[in-house]
């Protein structure tokens, strides 16, 4: 139980460090990420004690997951209106993101570990872990560089789009939240609610889209 | 027919006990998903399956939006919660030191990719 007190802590102590900071890398998943594994070295606990201990928080997931459909839903007339724009960018950028994220690590030649947890980070962190059991990619490594990817895009993509001549705040959310998921959300919504709520919808579809992709690939 | 609905009885709940009702369909639908993906074999995680049949289930009236959104705007808000038991597993791909520049770099391509398309492809395609 001790476990558990421990990562709800670390967690709320990264949602003050985000409220204060006001940066990207201040991440509230991040930060407890760093306290826990640092706590868990000092302590010299082994993971397996530790994941089997907070397994109650890992089992909200699932319904989690499912939630992802309730902004979908509300955003519908949205997306009826500019589906073009919303549906055909989304996906294809997504894909686009999907395919190097397969393609390079083979290129490259790294291990096959590897290459199956790097084909998921362009999806949200859940979804990646719930891919990770029909990739048979190790479900920490996938997560773990979801988060990153999240974190790399929230960070990289605004600058890089306007340098682009991306300019749309529709065209400017889709494209960061079908790559970079909800870390990548969170940083749309501070350019304002329509960048914001494109970027929800680039999120939802790529969960979708990257569990086709990944089924097809199989 | 959907959004809040102060007239019904699950309008007049209190917040607490529709978090709860909610809680219990979204898990009820992550719950159905496994179950499908289980017996049809289908290579899809179960949660994913439920995520699209809730949206079909509100699309068509049967869920209506006021019984799930407490509990799910909660969850999501806490989103990052939820995976932090996993991604502390990193710990066990410490040792792969330098290695991990080089996974950075792989996901920034497809980052830029990724997004460069979507963006310069939906503000052609934006209708108004």
């Amino acid at each position: 139980m001790t476990w558990v007190a421990l990562t709800l802590l670390a967690f709320a102590l990264g949602v003050l460090a985000q409220a204060r900071a006001r940066h990207p890398l201040a991440n509230p998943t991040l930060v407890a990420t760093v306290l826990l594994v640092a706590a868990l070295l000092l302590s010299r606990t082994p993971y397996g004690r530790y994941a089997a201990e907070v397994r109650p928080i890992s089992f909200l997931l699932g319904p989690a997951v499912v939630a992802l459909a309730v902004p979908l839903y509300r955003l519908r007339a949205l997306l009826a209106r500019e589906w073009r724009a919303l549906v055909v960018g989304g996906v294809t950028g997504t894909l686009v993101g999907v395919g190097v994220d397969t393609l390079l690590p083979r290129l490259l030649g790294l291990s096959a570990e590897v290459q199956r947890s790097l084909v998921t980070a362009p999806v949200t962190s859940p979804v990646a872990l719930q891919l990770a059991g029909v990739t048979g990619a190790p479900p920490a490594l996938a997560a773990t560089l979801a988060v990153l990817s999240g974190l790399l895009g929230a960070l990289f993509l605004p600058s890089v789009l306007t340098r682009l001549g991306v300019r749309h705040p529709l065209a400017r959310g889709v494209a960061v939240g079908s790559v970079s998921h909800g870390i990548g959300t969170a940083r749309a919504r501070e350019e304002g609610e329509e960048t914001g709520a494109a970027s929800s919808i680039g999120m939802g579809l790529a969960a979708l889209v990257v569990t086709l992709a990944v089924a097809l690939l199989k | 027919m959907n959004g809040p609905a102060p007239a019904s009885v699950t309008g007049r709940l209190p917040a607490p006990v529709r978090f709860v009702l909610g809680l219990g369909i979204l898990t009820g639908f992550a719950a159905l998903g496994t179950a499908l993906v289980t017996v049809l074999r289908l290579p899809f995680p179960g949660s994913v399956v439920g995520m699209g049949l809730l949206w079909a289930a509100l699309s068509l009236g049967v869920v209506r939006l006021h019984w799930i959104e407490g509990a799910a705007d909660g969850l999501l808000a806490t989103l990052g919660l939820l995976f932090v038991p996993a991604t502390v597993g990193v710990i066990e791909y410490l040792s792969a030191g330098a290695a991990w520049a080089l996974w950075l770099l792989v996901m920034l391509a497809g980052l830029l990719l990724g997004a460069g398309v979507a963006g310069l492809l939906a503000a052609r395609l934006v209708r108004e």
